[in-house]
């Protein structure tokens, strides 16, 4: 069934239709709030109450727009008003390092898993915003005008906000031992994940 | 850096995907043959977006989704049961027992609207005369919107044309007279009924209006 079939019979409050939509882009959902909140349990829990969101206004989607941007709109908000009250309650915005042990660690896996720390560790140092255009640009492969419709703004402030984000990212990869050094000597967390 | 490298490095994270307008992809191209530093500055965007897409995300596993789907199927069949249907408009979500005060508003207005409506069809005339007189005797300078209104008028009786041509509402808007309400608030019952009678007898033969016969009573 298409996505404007489901969400028709989600909006006459069919739960199973929902579900379908929900098994069809809770991945995505999830990918997005991970790299939005850098922590892979509140991403659990942000993806939930996303869905929640969604299946409650959904009477109010029209359905000329697309239900996934709809979607991504509605989970960027609620890790939008996580990290704002992470950040009133003085809670730092880090990150989980999601760094790859493989069983027998060459040079070259040694020098990715660097460049993976130092990314993460670029990452969390970028505004939220930038991050979601970044995430929303390279992971989920929207369109600027895509992005515009679920960040607000027009596709040209999307291209806009993007080049320099990726720019801030760059700048802050280079700098990044010299900012560690200076700023927040953390103890690396190393989790392990399975590679697929 | 020259200002032109500038202006380049401005839009390099657009180029690579052909997302600038043909003038600036063009403009960006040519650039990057002949200078290095920006042709240096495009290779580590592209090795930053390298590092981005091949950075690992946590895949949980099946179980883990599972687990996520039963959980959310639980609170959305407890969203159904709760709220069956999402409140339409703003006002509707404040608590049920407040929204008797706007009911007793509207309630409130359109008594009062049929009140001073005398044209207002579909209500049965009313011995008005001697009830607007017990009205105004209790009490002169009562606000009408407070009150129980009685249904309003429909008479030819109770329309006046005043002197300058206006239409007047009829004697059960006496009391909303500000002047008229402070000159009666001022008398004695007898001389309230004399002046109320005054009032009429002027009112019935056009000779004066109730404002100016206000003024030479005072
Ligand atoms: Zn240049």
């Amino acid at each position: 069934m298409t996505d404007p079939q489901l969400v028709a019979r989600a909006q006459e409050g069919d739960l199973p239709a929902f579900e379908e939509l929900v098994k069809k882009y809770q991945r995505e959902i999830y990918g997005l709030a991970y790299r939005l909140v850098l922590d892979a349990e509140e991403a659990k829990d942000l993806t939930q109450q996303a869905f929640m969101q969604a299946f409650v206004h959904i009477k109010g989607f029209r359905q000329q727009a697309q239900f996934r941007t709809w979607l991504f709109r509605i989970a960027i908000n609620q890790c939008y008003n996580y990290l704002k009250n992470r950040k009133k309650f003085g809670d730092p915005v880090d990150c989980d390092e999601y760094v790859l042990v493989g069983e027998d660690s060459p040079e070259e896996e040694l020098v990715a898993q660097e460049d993976h720390r130092r990314l993460y560790a670029a990452l969390s140092r970028l505004p939220a915003k930038q991050r979601a255009v970044i995430t929303l640009k390279l992971e989920q492969g929207l369109s600027y005008e895509e992005i515009s419709k679920v960040l607000g703004g027009t596709a040209g402030a999307a291209r806009v906000n993007y080049c320099q984000a990726l720019k801030t990212l760059k700048k802050y990869m280079q700098n990044e031992d010299d900012y560690e050094v200076a700023v927040r000597p953390y103890p690396k967390m190393v989790t392990r994940v399975s590679r697929r | 850096m020259k200002w032109r490298c500038a202006l380049i490095q401005r839009w390099l994270p657009a180029y690579p995907d052909g997302d600038l307008s043909p003038f600036w992809q063009g403009m960006v191209r040519s650039h990057l043959e002949k200078c290095p530093a920006c042709r240096e500055e495009l290779a580590g965007l592209e090795a930053v977006v390298m590092n981005l897409k091949a950075a690992p995300r946590p895949e949980p596993d099946q179980a883990f989704w599972d687990n996520f789907n039963r959980e959310l199927h639980l609170k959305l069949a407890q969203s159904v049961q709760s709220v069956p249907e999402p409140p339409p408009a703003r006002f509707l979500k404040m608590p049920y027992y407040l929204l008797g005060a706007p009911a007793l508003a509207g309630l409130l207005l359109w008594v009062a609207f049929g009140y001073l409506n005398p044209e207002r069809p579909g209500l049965p005339p009313q011995p008005q005369l001697s009830q607007e007189q017990k009205a105004l005797e209790k009490t002169p300078a009562a606000p009408r919107l407070a009150a129980p209104a009685p249904a309003p008028e429909k008479s030819e009786a109770v329309m006046m044309v005043s002197q300058n041509g206006h239409d007047m509402h009829g004697e059960d808007d006496l009391d909303l007279d500000g002047d008229l309400d402070s000159t009666l608030a001022g008398m004695t019952e007898t001389e309230r009924e004399a002046f109320l009678k005054k009032v009429r007898q002027h009112e019935k033969d056009g000779s004066c209006t109730r404002e100016s016969l206000a003024v030479c009573w005072a």
